[in-house]
């Protein structure tokens, strides 16, 4: 998986467990100020990173991420 | 008598299926093998079934109390994954889940997510945070509840409250700093505990430094938002507020402070406190000052019962915390 098909990936993961529209996210989103960032959500992500792309991030590391960018960063690491 | 002998009581007479998957602790195992011993609930062991009946023979325990559920078991493991997958809402599918499942904490929660059983009981080898993100992934929230929380219980020396020396407060040990809507969720958790754990009709108090409007800013703005949502989501709950603690549960001081109608100032049996600072100090202040047993924290929000206990706790807390657990699992089905 190259480098955007990895964003569009985590942009659609990360709407899932946020009930966003992907529409409305960038990379540039934030957890915290864009979407609230409540740890009920941030364990939907996790879940979701693990079953969609099969790679088992920490909870505590999702959530040091301020962007979905820096996720992105993390999990294409973690690959 | 002990504020507990009630709440054995109803243990006894609807026993329920405690999952624990740290059952190689020598102290949990312990806790579960008295409480089944003694008829409180039925002890399952989840873990490796070879090391779990040896370490049980090394203790001196009668194997027969417990139920033993082997993680290596492959067919009961796909038995459990087939029924957790096609559940509505759940987080994991079936490659995530067989892989958390290597865990006996996912295990058993896995376990308990299905109905083969009914309450969890961790936390004396896994942290909180471990337990709190297995129940979160695996158990989920309640419908409308959007964080986990805690509650306790306080036996206060002397004081005279709607529920004689009780009073249930929270959350003291779990979400930091909630916003509005956590709070709200807060207050409607304990709400519900209360009820399954000691059958009390709650009167539920949102405390913090004013009394209906006699402070502002914005600490009171957050408590009184979180009073709005949790009245509009649960409006079968008294609960109410915003009340300083005293016009919460001293009738005089209502009775001159909050000047309209109220099922809960001055009688309240459950607190929430705005934040965690305040809970944590509050609950030292109950302990040092008011020299009350506190019981708990006991973990609410989560669509059943998951408990997570003290790393230091000793045997017999461990075991009045399963029958707790126990009995909010049994009453929640009711």
């Amino acid at each position: 998986m190259d480098r955007a098909e990895l964003e569009k990936k985590l942009i659609e993961c990360v709407a899932i467990a946020y009930s966003k529209d992907a529409a409305s996210l960038t990379l540039d989103t934030s957890f915290k100020n864009d979407l609230g960032g409540a740890s009920v959500q941030m364990v939907g992500l996790v879940s979701q990173l693990e079953n969609e792309l099969d790679v088992f991030i920490q909870l505590a590391d999702a959530a040091a991420c301020e962007t979905i960018k820096d996720l992105v960063d993390k999990v294409e690491a973690e690959l | 008598m002990s504020v507990l002998d009630p709440i054995y009581a109803v243990a006894k007479e609807n026993l329920q299926k405690v999952a624990f998957p740290e059952a190689t602790n020598e102290k949990m195992m312990q806790a579960a093998y008295e409480t089944g011993k003694e008829g409180y609930i039925i002890p399952v062991l989840v873990g490796d079934t070879a090391q779990n009946k040896a370490l049980a023979a090394e203790r001196g325990y009668d194997e027969s109390v417990f139920t033993f559920v082997d993680i290596h078991d492959e067919e009961y493991k796909s038995k459990v994954i087939a029924a957790y997958v096609a559940k509505p809402g759940t987080m994991l599918k079936e490659k995530a889940m067989s892989r958390r499942m290597e865990n006996p904490l996912y295990f058993a929660m896995a376990m308990q997510a299905v109905g083969e059983a009914d309450v969890t009981f961790a936390g004396i080898d896994n942290t909180t945070g471990d337990v709190l993100l297995a129940g979160q992934m695996i158990i989920g929230l309640k419908p409308g509840i959007t964080t986990v929380s805690s509650i306790g219980l306080a036996d206060i020396p002397g004081f005279q409250g709607s529920e004689g020396t009780l009073l249930a407060v929270g959350d003291s040990a779990v979400c930091t700093n909630p916003n509005a809507e956590q709070l709200a969720s807060i207050a409607i958790s304990a709400c519900d505990t209360v009820k399954e754990l000691l059958d009390w009709e709650p009167r539920c108090a949102m405390v913090c430094y004013s009394t209906l409007g006699s402070g502002q800013g914005e600490l009171i703005d957050k408590v009184k938002e979180a009073l709005r949502i949790a009245n509009e989501k649960r409006p079968d709950l008294a609960i109410d507020g915003e009340f300083q603690l005293d016009a919460a549960i001293v009738p005089a001081v209502a009775a001159k402070k909050v000047n309209r109608e109220s099922k809960v100032a001055g009688k309240a049996n459950v607190l929430i406190w705005p934040d965690l600072n305040v809970g944590n100090v509050a609950v030292k202040l109950i302990q040092q000052f008011g020299h009350a047993d506190a019981y708990g924290p006991m973990l609410q929000g989560f669509n059943s019962i998951v408990c997570d206990c003290s790393r230091g706790a000793p045997v017999s807390e461990i075991k009045g915390n399963i029958v707790m657990s126990a009995v909010r699992a049994a009453r929640s089905k009711k």
